[in-house]
């Protein structure tokens, strides 16, 4: 899977490890437990590795300064490369292992969570109608059954048009399912809907924040018991 | 390098909320990964500027992860460089 062959896998812990990172970074509900590993090891797996996916999609968002001289021309993210799959179903297992066995991790995120998908800005800047509806979606694409879907989410308090609901759907499914592709391409539809920076990046951070949530539940969801 | 896309306001051009967010951080012992050479605020807490509410969020959820156990440095290290190289995101 890894094409770098200077990052040969040497102990089987390792591999295990990575293979690990690998499904909850790609697809979530094809976890499997790994016998080697113990709860809690498997656990920060796959909370770091969620965790680092919202990085990753923030970096591909904006423009990230580098933080060291680049000596030679950084490697480009490649558009072609397709998006990863979505989930093939709903899944609503509870969890083999629970976020809360990790007590500051799941304080921290449930801090982030509330920030980003519970409050309620004027627009263009995001509702709370809107920051559900594309938490849903993105449950939808990472086959998260794990939350009813809001009320807010299923209601018409939303006033955005449908196309401009298009837009948006299409923005977070770049986030969630192909983040090296985001460009100012992606972002010019809604700037033209009077979307500014500050609200495009609201966004991306939902649908980033939404995504964490999501592969963390699908990922133990997915463990045997 | 992808073209330009959303703006970030990094440390020198800061004022207000944000630079106190950053000063915040930048008190905070900070993961060796995030260590710029250059000394200002690490590009990816500069890269949450447009919502400076969110950076001690997010960064608050790192501290419990990169910091701490039980997997190793190493490992750690592994599972963000495969989830990085798998998101394409090559900072």
């Amino acid at each position: 899977m890894i094409a770098d062959p200077r990052q040969a896998i040497e102990s089987p812990r390792l591999q295990t490890i990575s293979e690990l990172a690998v499904a909850v970074t790609v697809a979530p509900w094809t976890v499997r437990r790994p016998a080697m590993l113990a709860d809690d090891d498997i656990l920060h797996v796959v909370a770091l590795s969620s965790y680092f996916g919202h990085l990753n999609r923030i970096a591909d968002a904006v423009a990230v300064p580098l933080d060291y001289t680049v000596q030679i021309t950084p490697p480009h993210a490649d558009p072609a490369v397709p998006a990863f799959p979505p989930a093939p179903e709903m899944f609503a297992r509870s969890p083999a292992i629970q976020l809360a066995a990790r007590p500051t991790t799941h304080a921290a995120l449930e801090a982030w969570k509330a920030y980003v998908l519970e409050r309620d800005d004027m627009p263009p800047m995001l509702t709370r109608a809107d920051r559900a509806l594309i938490a849903s979606w993105v449950a939808e694409w990472l086959g998260d059954g794990t939350s009813a879907p809001s009320d807010a989410a299923t209601s018409t308090a939303t006033y955005r048009s449908f196309s401009d609901i298009e837009l948006l759907r299409t923005l977070a499914e770049t986030v969630t399912l192909a983040p090296w592709q985001l460009t100012d391409a992606s972002y010019a539809p809604l700037r033209a809907r009077g979307f500014d920076d500050a609200a495009l990046f609201d966004v991306c951070v939902v649908a980033s924040t939404a995504g964490v949530v999501s592969r963390i539940a699908v990922a133990l969801g997915a463990l045997d018991p | 390098m992808q073209s330009m896309a959303l703006p970030i306001r990094g440390y020198s051009e800061s004022t207000g909320m944000l630079r106190e967010i950053y000063d915040r951080m930048l008190q905070r012992p900070l993961p060796p990964v995030y260590r710029p050479s250059h000394g200002g605020a690490p590009g990816i807490i500069q890269a949450h500027s447009l919502d400076p509410r969110l950076i001690p969020m997010v960064f608050g959820t790192s501290s419990t992860l990169n910091g701490a156990g039980p997997l190793t440095w190493p490992e750690r290290e592994l599972v963000n460089t495969i989830t990085s190289r798998l998101n394409q995101c090559f900072y």
